[in-house]
């Protein structure tokens, strides 16, 4: 009894050491700096002043809210992420369902949809704004429009397109590695059922709605929740591409952070920005995870 | 269970609020100030943007003979900061300022040193230099590089743009080009060439859309050229100037240019070089570009385009000059900037980089100026030219001005689009600049 109790006292020493060094790095990388993130908030900092940093109670917050720039930012990234994670989670379980069939050569079309993922997202954004080029001698989306007798598109020059275009360049980017791990899920998924079904005469789409999906669920909730994280944190495209422009149809929460606290040195203001960002993205995850649940 | 993945919720969600703090905090220590090798010598850091090959060459060399000179009392070493376009090195340089981290010697682009010089980044620079030696200096770099009335910044080149084009293509339309300054062409003569020079391959001109700096730098000149500014004298004050009726028709003007089909609003890259459209408002540095890297090209140059009805003759000037910083050790970072504007290295510096000089007397070694095409820069860069707005509020303007210009040239109003530049410019200078 007594050495049990022992023995469980050195596990658990153990089990401490162990998350210790991860502790101390989520400690220092991630808690520590949201604080200050939001205690720099409630004051003026001007990032070229760090010796003159004063409080200025909630007007920060104040301002934000009269602020259309931060409105249309927040609504910009709404619509990125309504759009964007069905899309992008259907395009993954798409391609996941397509090569998922243990036959010759699929690992080449696996390495293929997964390889723009591995893809700095810098170096395909400036890839895809070449791509893109309203003329069509330049860019080649507009070659095959011309070419086909179409009008030749704006994509990211014009505000009605601009924001489209990044959501669907985004997706291909990175819809190959939400469909790695729907791959891993649907091989999760005993082969017995299917046959099973099959004897039972369920045709394809039967099997995919009453096997494949309960089948994935757990990996779906999973997938849905790092996809819309991932999604309202767009910067990277809109700084390459399009700098927030045309007429503000690109700028995002996180871009415009950037662009107040660093260009406009408005710190203080830009934390005010990322601490109400913060809880936008706490107060979405835990309605999804309700919606998740409750289905 | 649920208690834990809620508290994942939490912490993945706080992974994105953190995209701001990492530069959070004050440390007090700081590479600048107050380092020594162990032969007793103090350290002066540079920091400057990466440059061409010929640039880095120099700065070795020049670094290397200046060691030499002062062993043992002053060890200068340079860090290269990757510049690319948009605003990566300012981004860094905001960064050291809060980590306390800041270069003895700091070069900064012109119209920044307003801007550093209002928050005590950068200190004055008159002592290190005799009255003699800054008369030799072109004016436009010492009315950049002062603030309140004190110099702040010299560097060694300016430059200059005016209007590239195409030979073959302005002789097959039978166009001449103007090669006297009294004689350069008005904006309704630019067009008129742009739209007979537009083809189905190939467009009239080219008006620097890199979405960035490039944009306020060209583009102000058609403001001053037609009567007005981007801000008042002072600086304190864009409302009535960047949105004057005369600021309305320059950006009128401009825009019939992108909306005819005349200028691409997103062109490739040396769209001019590839034979991809038939002049360019063109930077002094790409003489050399050309030259060397095009030679197929049959390209001329003539002045930069002056508003219609007596507009003000005008030119684009300004360029990246040398600061020091706050943290730095100023006696020995005084001799630093001395000697790297001193008359020798002035003249070897823009003969490297291939840019005007700001010395008066490096053109009697730089004879190359004195014949076509590099006398057009030399003549408007000592005649003609205006450096951008000295105002500490420059950092908003600038992105503000390149965000509204692509908001008009994609639909937006143009005086809806400068009428909100001016009310985002005038309120953030209220807000951290004006006494």
């Amino acid at each position: 009894m007594k050495k049990a109790v022992v023995k469980k006292y050195h596990e658990k020493r153990a089990a401490l050491l162990f998350v210790l060094p991860a502790v101390i790095l989520l400690f220092a990388f991630l808690i520590l700096p949201a604080f200050s993130t939001i205690r720099y908030a409630f004051t003026d900092y001007n990032i070229l002043r760090p010796d003159d940093i004063t409080f200025c109670g909630i007007q920060n917050f104040v301002d934000l809210f009269q602020d259309k720039d931060f409105k249309k930012s927040l609504l910009n990234t709404i619509y990125f992420t309504i759009i964007v994670v069905p899309f992008q989670c259907a395009l993954a379980l798409a391609l996941a369902l397509l090569i998922s069939p243990r036959k010759k050569g699929v690992s080449i079309f696996r390495a293929a949809y997964f390889s723009p993922n591995v893809t700095s997202m810098v170096v395909v954004a400036i890839l895809w704004s070449v791509l893109y080029n309203p003329n069509p001698s330049t860019g080649l989306l507009n070659a095959f429009l011309t070419k086909l007798g179409f009008p030749a598109c704006g994509f990211l020059t014009d505000p009605k397109t601009a924001m489209n275009s990044i959501i669907f360049m985004s997706a291909w980017q990175a819809a190959g590695y939400q469909m790695m791990i729907f791959l891993a899920g649907l091989q999760g998924i005993p082969g017995d059922q299917y046959e099973a079904a099959s004897i039972d005469g369920a045709n394809k789409f039967q099997q995919f709605r009453y096997i494949t999906i309960p089948g994935l669920k757990n990996v779906i909730k999973y997938v849905v929740m790092i996809t819309m994280i991932q999604a309202m944190k767009l910067f990277t495209q809109p700084y390459v591409m399009t700098q927030g422009g045309p007429q503000n149809s690109t700028r995002t929460l996180v871009y415009y952070i950037y662009e107040q606290g660093f260009q406009s040195r408005n710190f203080g203001y830009a934390c005010s920005v990322a601490t109400v960002f913060f809880i936008i993205v706490i107060t979405m995850s835990l309605m999804l995870k309700r919606v998740i649940k409750a289905d | 269970m649920m208690r834990k993945s809620t508290l994942s919720v939490v912490l993945a969600a706080s992974l994105a609020a953190t995209a701001l703090a990492g530069c959070g905090g004050g440390s007090k220590s700081s590479s600048g100030s107050g380092q020594t090798t162990s032969d007793g010598a103090k350290v002066v850091t540079i920091w400057s943007p990466t440059d061409e090959p010929a640039i880095e060459e120099w700065w070795v060399e020049k670094i290397n003979a200046f060691n030499e000179a002062h062993k043992g009392e002053i060890e200068l070493k340079r860090e290269a900061i990757v510049r690319a376009d948009s605003y990566a090195y300012e981004d860094k340089i905001n960064a050291a300022v809060t980590s306390n981290d800041l270069p003895d010697i700091l070069y900064v682009d012109g119209p920044n040193i307003s801007n550093y010089a209002a928050d005590g980044i950068i200190v004055p620079i008159d002592d290190y230099f005799t009255e003699e030696d800054l008369n030799d200096f072109v004016d436009s770099i010492k009315v950049q590089g002062t603030y309140d009335g004190k110099l702040y910044a010299l560097g060694a080149t300016e430059s200059s743009v005016a209007l590239f084009y195409n030979k073959d293509m302005t002789e097959a339309a039978g166009i001449t080009m103007p090669d006297k300054l009294e004689d350069a062409l008005t904006w309704s003569e630019f067009e008129e060439i742009a739209a007979k020079l537009t083809t189905g391959d190939v467009v009239g001109t080219n008006i620097i859309m890199d979405k960035g700096e490039g944009l306020p730098y060209v583009l102000e000149q058609f403001w001053i050229s037609n009567g007005t500014d981007f801000v008042s004298a002072d600086g304190s004050t864009a409302d009535g100037y960047v949105n004057s009726e005369k600021g309305i028709e320059a950006a009128n003007f401009l825009n019939g240019l992108i909306q005819k089909g005349y200028a691409n609003v997103s062109p490739i890259q040396q769209e001019f070089h590839n034979g991809k459209c038939a002049t360019m408002l063109g930077g002094s540095w790409e003489v050399a570009t050309l030259e060397t890297q095009f030679p197929d090209v049959n390209w001329g140059v003539t002045y930069f385009p002056v508003a219609d009805n007596g507009g003000i003759p005008t030119s684009p000037t300004g360029d990246w000059a040398a600061c020091i910083t706050r943290n730095a050790d100023v006696e020995a970072a005084g001799t630093v900037i001395a000697y790297l504007m001193n008359e020798e290295n002035v003249t070897t510096y823009a003969q490297a980089i291939a840019k005007l000089p700001t010395r008066a007397s490096s053109y009697d070694t730089l004879t190359e100026y004195d014949e076509y095409p590099r006398s057009v820069f030399k003549e408007q860069s000592l005649n003609t030219g205006h450096p951008r707005p000295r105002t500490p509020g420059y950092t908003v303007l600038s992105p503000g001005f390149s965000e509204a210009m692509m908001n008009i040239f994609t639909g937006a109003d143009v005086k809806e689009s400068l009428d909100q530049l001016a009310e985002d410019t005038d309120s953030n200078y209220q807000k951290n600049y004006a006494k």
